[in-house]
């Protein structure tokens, strides 16, 4: 029996391993210098000729055929009434269905695995047996995702091949090799899930455990390399490099998947899958918890959305700086399309981004104060409220004042600018650097008077630790600002670098902050469990609002990184010359990214129910510890929501 | 202006808590929940609109009384006890158990109604007034431009004069010689541009940039849009030095579809100036106002 669950071992890691090694096998050769391909190509005609890479300046022979130069012939149409008829409205719609779908099965299992690990890691056999359940029901709802991830990817093939058949092709020519890997490790991925799924209830003891949630890591690495695959086509069309100027390939793949926004783009988009992880989750916990019948269903819904809050929320506090660099490195690429973006034509999308993100904060801030109200002897901290709200709100109107304000003929000259003398100030990006880290600042201070809502501190050197926290905090919104003051008087490339010690205030607040308040809660007097199930109804309404707000930001960033682009398909490579090569009103784009959102959450809703017909009414898990881990913690209950 | 304005705040909050601690020892009971709310955003409605000079747009007043009213709601829903207080006279006028209640009911029903109808009427009925403008103020330059029958490509150009005394290219150098002297004989080369630069300002721009270069020259305000403010933050000291000269060298009638139809009224200064005398004149703004162009290095 023993040698038998050995070999179970080695043959279940050596599988692993195999798994691994034979997908990216086919990506490292890639890597290599690829001269061979023009070789190859030109071997009849002597020498080939050589082109300059557009972004990376080198010399390289040319191994493809130049874009082609379309004309509005070119561009097929479905011939349907209206806006309809537009190709493409259609593939922007079902492109941000599988961009939403795509970040529902690639966020999911990120969340699945990171609550995974934590049943592993908790030692209490209750709580551990509830994280486990958690991640079991959310892997489960990502299968159906998966499916409809992948019918709607059919369909956006089929788009593209049907009304954008030139530019599809002229794409398709240079990632060839790439297309083919992605098609591997779309395979290795819906293997992967469907083990991972299955062998949920047969890998549930011991080594094999193990073994399961590294199958858990392994799905989030074929999930995220898929990803970095799609955004490579996708900056490329922004930032093309591995070509020349007529759009030939240079035969460098390096060159070709390196463009100069492709990382940039993909930090920002792991991370904002996790945050919209969070969220969905978040918002189907609240819609779960709002419609529970029992006690018992009310307190797991509650405690299941506040771990995807805090799953979200924690995702969300680098988001910004990952924006931050994204948006940096599109201005050093090209001026115009930072303009284009952050002061131009799409200028206005930005703000309507800093209502929504600022949406989530106010929404994070309510939540965690209406979870304070399950707790006893939160009371006292009920007055700290009116200072973080005015606190936020005061960061908040710096954050969405525009630069270039809306206004009639007669309030443009009595300002005498477009710029206003007061308010115009907030309207550059010094100003908004100091507000979102005032803003996340706040988050953070609310959340360690979360933590602390039902402890009464008793290590001895609580005063001293109050006052490292007060000054950690003090320090860090006193640097914040004055950078942020200081960032006028300096140039923008300066200015830009400014950041970094903005952001390193308010991480320093969050980690050791953080890390401090729990040393200090060591042995802390609890005045009260957290009562799961009685926080209000109010409170899921903002779950939903987290939900809601993350689809509608990335249908809204989403938009406005692909139309900087303007009239071209490959960044001043290849035009688009269909009829519909122009940029929609601000309230057009609004309405299509609005519908887009509603039809995501109708589908979500289905997965939902999809899920809910297997699994039929069955008992939620306990939210009681074991009696033997009560003993332990009590007096101690020392990680609010960490360890509940 | 920023100092009164948070004056007049702490006097707002002053007169609050002294009206609320008053009302606490003559009738033993402070300002209700709701009416707080309904307090502070008329406070907030009031110092936006009237304090804050010059008045800010109206659609930026909308923007931020609709953040302050649902940030009332949120702080006044936040905890049960505060939620229950601030519902509780809304479900009294609702229910009308006392003759006050009664009477309150009676007037809410009967002025809601009213100001539906008013509101209504003023939105469906035809206006006369000016529409509100969203007028791109930083159109993207193309990637390249022809001036003088030379090709510039904008994203790599450079302005020939911002050099240091050994005539290396320098950014920043306006900021050594904030304080020199223009008009000094031994002036380095730099200064030396500057000046000229300053020659051809007034000599063709300050009549609408201004003397100061804060957009306030005599014929400034005939024009819409007004032309632009350079001491501004937010104009040349957010833009690629090349930008500038972009916008010099085409003018108004050099912008993109997305400046229209608000284009501006400058004229292409192409017609009337060198290119350098364009580069030098760019050399003054910047030195003037202590600003840097942005640059990515």
């Amino acid at each position: 029996m023993k040698t038998l669950k050995k070999s179970k071992k080695y043959v279940s890691l050596a599988l692993l391993g195999m798994m691994f090694l034979s997908i990216f096998s086919f990506v490292l050769p890639l890597l290599q210098s690829t001269t061979a391909v023009a070789e190859d190509a030109a071997a009849p005609a002597g020498p080939p000729p050589t082109g300059k890479d557009v972004y990376y300046k080198t010399d390289g022979p040319v191994s493809g055929p130049p874009a082609p130069h379309l004309t509005a012939q070119d561009y097929p149409s479905t011939k349907l009434p209206g806006v309809f008829g537009e190709s493409r409205l259609l593939i922007w719609t079902v492109a941000q269905q599988h961009l939403f779908f795509g970040s529902f099965v690639l966020a999911v299992p990120i969340f699945c695995m990171v609550i995974e690990l934590v049943a592993l890691l908790v030692k209490d056999p209750v709580a551990s047996k509830r994280y486990d359940q958690l991640a079991y029901d959310f892997i489960k709802i990502s299968l159906t995702a998966y499916s409809v991830t992948a019918i709607l990817g059919g369909l956006l093939i089929f788009g593209f091949i049907t009304l954008y058949p030139g530019v599809f092709g002229y794409v398709a020519s240079l990632f060839r090799p790439f297309m083919h890997i992605y098609a591997l490790l779309f395979l290795a991925e819906s293997g992967t899930l469907y083990i991972y799924y299955y062998g949920w209830h047969s890998m549930e003891e011991g080594f094999l455990k193990w073994v399961h949630a590294t199958l858990g890591i392994l799905l989030n690495v074929f999930g995220t390399t898929l990803m970095m695959l799609a955004n490579s086509w996708l900056a490329f069309m922004m930032a093309p490099s591995g070509v020349d100027e007529k759009g030939q390939f240079l035969g460098n793949y390096a060159h070709l998947l390196h463009s100069a926004l492709w990382n940039p783009i993909n930090i920002h988009r792991i991370i904002g899958n996790m945050v919209f992880g969070g969220g969905i989750v978040a918002a189907y916990s609240a819609y779960k918890f709002l419609s529970a019948k029992t006690k018992e269903q009310k307190a797991y819904y509650d405690w299941m959305g506040y771990i995807a809050m805090f799953f979200a929320v924690g995702s969300l506090i680098p988001l910004p700086f990952a924006g931050y660099w994204l948006m940096r490195e599109v201005y050093a690429y090209r001026q115009q399309m930072g303009i284009t973006l952050m002061g131009g034509l799409l200028a206005w999308l930005f703000i309507l981004q800093a209502v929504l993100i600022g949406a989530l904060f106010f929404a994070v801030v309510y939540y965690l104060f209406n979870g304070m109200q399950r707790m006893k002897g939160a009371e006292r901290y009920d007055r700290v409220i009116k200072y973080v709200f005015f606190g936020m709100t005061v960061a908040f109107l710096v954050w969405l004042t525009p630069h270039t304000l809306v206004m009639k003929a007669s309030e443009l000259k009595a300002i005498g600018g477009q710029q206003h003398p007061v308010v115009g100030n907030f309207g550059v990006m010094s100003a908004k650097n100091g507000a979102v880290n005032t803003m996340l600042m706040i988050t953070i201070f609310a959340f360690i008077i979360y933590q602390r809502a039902n402890k009464i501190i008793t290590v001895k050197w609580a005063n001293l630790g109050n006052a490292l926290l007060f000054s950690m905090f003090g320090v860090a919104l006193f640097n914040n600002w004055w950078l942020a003051i200081y960032g006028y008087y300096i140039p923008a490339n300066v200015r830009v670098g400014l950041s970094v010690p903005q952001v390193a205030g308010t991480l320093t607040c969050l980690f050791a902050g953080t890390a401090l308040n729990l040393a200090m809660l060591k042995g802390a007097k609890s005045t009260g469990p957290i009562l799961w199930g009685t926080i209000s109804n109010r409170s899921q309404f903002a779950m939903f609002a987290l939900g809601v707000s993350f689809t509608w930001l990335m249908a809204l960033m989403g938009y406005i990184r692909s139309s900087v682009r303007l009239f071209w398909h490959a960044m001043e490579i290849m035009r688009d010359n269909s009829p519909w090569a122009f940029t929609h009103p601000i309230g057009f784009a609004s309405n299509v990214m609005s519908v887009n959102v509603v039809i995501f959450w109708i589908f979500s809703l289905f997965v939902f129910w999809l899920a809910e017909l297997s699994a039929g009414h069955r008992d939620v898990p306990s939210m009681e510890d074991s009696p033997a881990v009560k003993v332990k913690t009590t007096g101690g209950h020392a990680i609010a929501g960490a360890s509940e | 202006m920023p100092i009164e304005l948070i004056l007049i705040e702490i006097l707002t909050l002053i007169l609050f808590l002294a009206g609320n601690y008053f009302l606490k020892k003559t009738f033993g009971r402070g300002v209700s929940r709701f009416f707080q709310g309904i307090l502070f955003v008329l406070a907030a409605y009031f110092i936006f609109k009237f304090v804050i000079f010059p008045p800010i747009p109206s659609a930026l007043l909308y923007t931020y009384m609709g953040l302050i009213c649902l940030v009332v709601f949120l702080l006044l829903s936040s905890t049960d006890s505060s939620w229950n207080e601030f519902q509780d006279p809304i479900i009294k006028t609702l229910e009308a158990r006392t003759p006050g209640f009664k009477t309150v009911r009676m007037i809410t029903f009967g002025v809601f109604p009213v100001l539906a109808g008013i509101g209504a009427y003023n939105f469906i009925k035809p206006n006369f007034q000016e529409p509100i403008e969203l007028r791109t103020v930083h159109p993207a330059p193309p990637g390249a431009i022809q001036v003088h029958g030379s090709n510039m490509v904008l994203q790599e150009a450079k302005s020939p004069f911002r050099v240091d005394e050994q005539g290396k290219y320098s950014e920043g150098i306006e900021n050594k010689y904030l304080k020199a002297n223009p008009f000094d004989e031994k002036a380095p080369p730099y200064m030396k541009y500057v000046r000229e630069g300053g020659e051809i300002f007034f000599q063709n721009c300050h009549f609408c940039h201004g003397d100061n270069l804060d957009a306030r020259g005599m014929f400034a305000f005939a024009f819409n849009p007004i032309p632009a403010n350079f001491t501004d933050p937010g104009t040349i000291a957010q833009l690629q030095e090349t930008f500038v000269f972009w916008r010099v060298a085409k003018g108004g009638i050099g912008l993109p579809r997305e400046g229209f139809p608000w284009a501006s009224a400058m004229p292409p200064w192409e017609k009337h100036l060198t290119t350098d005398e364009m580069w030098k004149v760019i050399e003054f703004e910047y030195w003037h106002t202590g600003y840097y162009p942005r640059t990515w290095d």
